[in-house]
């Protein structure tokens, strides 16, 4: 059974459009503009259960309102989708037994008391048995080295400690979903690191699904086989990562540094000159491999000079996706960059 | 599941829920301590008004400071429990118009009740002190005035919250009521602290349905006062209608929640 199946999801809200100033004010109040903002535009697709699927799009994709229809928050203006078999927005409340949320941007914690107090008022939300909320405190407080944290008010944690509280917490009823919207938002580069390697280790030991919104391709990277990419509301590309790496991966960064300084004055073919720089030292460029064989580039870098170091690295998956929009955008109409998309998940 | 089995898992959440809120109202001493014994004061202060008042005019169409009394500490009591147990109809309104409900909604418990219950006003602890006072001086020790009391308090506090959550959701519709529930809560307390008798007909109709303060203050101190069947009727009545507007107002309005993007938390 897929744990998420979405068909032809759209949300549309309607917003009131007020000319500046005192006039505009008053016109409004007397005679209100309406517009419709399409937020969600026929969202499908499908993830597995125990899958970890990356949903990526800059701020006002619709990502943050995807995850709000599949939880049952916001009602879908048309579409259908089904979360564990439940429709979320008719059946949240039997749904949410099974799934868990965390939203980066808002807390599920007392801010005023121990996060301690917050885990056991959760389990009797989710009607588990006392002695298994303490079993199941102490097992996340040991995954998430959180022990020590209990029992400090959670207004004094750190946002990376908080945020760890904020994923345990989501985890105590053994949901067979989470649904993380922005968790590393605004956190530092260890404890982003510390979340994700906890949310993967959860994903392993215990098979619960995990669907990740982010603007932070590093997020997605991380953790995630398959990613959707949505932009304006709509899918504009959905494959597993390594295809999409492998197929927008076409070029290569090349930082060179010399023993002597050279002198760059012939253009390489294939290959696009960043810099030049560091007295004559250093050497940047851009290798397009559909064009040119990276191993002849590397000849005529030696031709240049003697060469001290040299790093060829692919770019980062921030560059492939900001190329994707641009693509998506060129299309005008914003549909799959990818319309070959392997269905197969990721396993 | 049973409805028997339902109520008492929902009871056990409640109970769960107001044991949180006392551990996060505790975590300030000092404030809790100070907030309970400001609302004594400032509800003594207006005793002592009345106090005075009545020792130069004793009886007014009828009315003493024993009657006096006798509303007051009713709709202190009604209003106090309301506050503590179910603090967030105060800002009900702006919880819904902040987006404020999501987590509520992405938890397994019902959401009005989740959402009233997770926040407590300490101050309501003085109301509610002050309630058992003036009955206290209404005295002598009745047990049966006590039953009538704890039950007309029930009724006053339901009727109450129920107004409240009728207000704040309009929030769904008109996109933001908080000034409107404001005046309501202003409106309603200081009608409720009058009594019945120096409103005519239509005024009392208002204050029976539109601004249903009668059923905080008047009436279920007057069910205190003197049993009857049927002002046990009247005020079972009250609670269970205005209770049920008051969901289906919600839950027609959660339809129509709208929520964006601005970061909220939970608890009161």
């Amino acid at each position: 059974m897929a744990a998420i199946d979405v068909q032809d999801l759209r949300k549309q809200f309607t917003v009131k459009h007020k000319a500046a100033g005192l006039g505009g004010s008053l016109r409004a109040l007397w005679r209100p503009r309406l517009g419709v903002v399409e937020a969600v535009r026929g969202l499908s697709f499908r993830m597995e259960e125990g899958e970890l699927l990356g949903f990526i799009g800059p701020n006002g994709a619709g990502k943050s309102t995807t995850i709000k229809m599949l939880t049952g928050i916001l009602h879908p203006t048309s579409g259908e989708a089904r979360v564990l078999g439940h429709v979320p927005w008719k059946e949240r409340r039997q749904l949410a037994y099974h799934i868990g949320t965390v939203f980066g941007q808002r807390s599920q914690l007392w801010m005023h008391l121990p996060a301690v107090d917050t885990f056991q008022l959760f389990g009797r939300i989710y009607e588990l048995d006392p002695a298994e909320t303490r079993r199941r405190i102490a097992m996340l407080a040991e995954a998430f080295e959180i022990e020590h944290l209990l029992e400090t008010p959670v207004r004094k944690l750190s946002l990376g400690q908080r945020m760890r509280c904020e994923v345990a917490a989501s985890l105590l009823h053994r949901p067979k979903l989470i649904l993380l919207d922005e968790p590393s938002i605004g956190l530092d580069p260890v404890a982003k690191q510390r979340i994700r390697e906890m949310i993967k280790r959860m994903n392993a030991e215990e098979g619960v699904g995990v669907l990740l919104t982010s603007h932070d391709a590093g997020d997605i990277e991380a953790l995630c086989k398959r990613v959707i990419i949505i932009n304006h509301g709509q899918i504009v590309y959905e494959d597993r990562l390594s295809a999409l790496k492998r197929r927008y991966l076409t070029e290569k960064d090349v930082s060179v540094r010399f023993v002597e300084p050279v002198t760059v004055d012939v253009a390489i073919p294939g290959t696009e000159l960043v810099k030049a720089g560091g007295g004559g030292y250093g050497l940047k460029l851009k290798v397009d491999t559909a064009r040119t064989n990276i191993a002849e580039v590397l000849e005529r870098i030696g031709h240049l000079g003697e060469v001290e170091d040299i790093t060829i690295s692919d770019p980062a998956l921030e560059e492939i996706i900001r190329t994707i929009y641009e693509q998506a955008a060129l299309s005008g109409d914003g549909g799959s960059a990818n319309p070959e998309a392997s269905d197969a998940p990721a396993t | 599941m049973t409805t028997l089995r339902r109520i008492r898992v929902e009871l056990s959440f409640l109970a769960a829920l107001w044991k949180t809120n006392l551990l996060a109202a505790l975590e300030y001493r000092a404030s809790f301590i100070s907030q309970v014994l400001g609302m004594l004061l400032n509800n003594a202060a207006f005793l002592a008004f009345w106090l005075l008042f009545f020792q130069r005019f004793p009886k007014v169409n009828g009315w003493g400071m024993r009657d006096m009394l006798g509303l007051y500490g009713m709709t202190a009591t009604g209003f106090g429990l309301g506050v503590v147990l179910f603090g967030n109809a105060l800002s009900l309104a702006d919880i819904i118009s902040q987006n404020g409900l999501d987590p509520y909604l992405s938890l397994p418990r019902p959401v009005l009740l989740h959402v009233l219950a997770s926040g407590s006003r300490i101050s309501g602890w003085g109301d509610i002190l002050t309630g058992l006072l003036c009955m206290a001086l209404l005295g002598p020790p009745d047990a049966a005035a006590w039953l009538r009391y704890g039950a007309a308090a029930l009724v006053s506090m339901i009727v109450f919250i129920s107004f409240l959550v009728l207000v704040a959701s309009l929030t769904f519709w008109i996109g933001s009521a908080s000034a409107l529930s404001g005046s309501a809560i202003n409106a309603i307390l200081a009608f409720a602290t009058y009594p019945m008798s120096i409103f005519d007909g239509s005024a009392k109709l208002i204050l029976l349905t539109v601004i249903p303060a009668g059923f905080i203050g008047a009436l279920p101190a007057d069910f205190v006062r003197h049993y009857t069947g049927r002002g046990l009727a009247q005020l079972a009545a009250a609670a269970l209608v205005f209770l049920a507007l008051a969901l289906i107002a919600f839950h027609r309005g959660l339809r129509h929640y709208e929520s964006g993007g601005l970061a909220t938390g939970m608890g009161g």
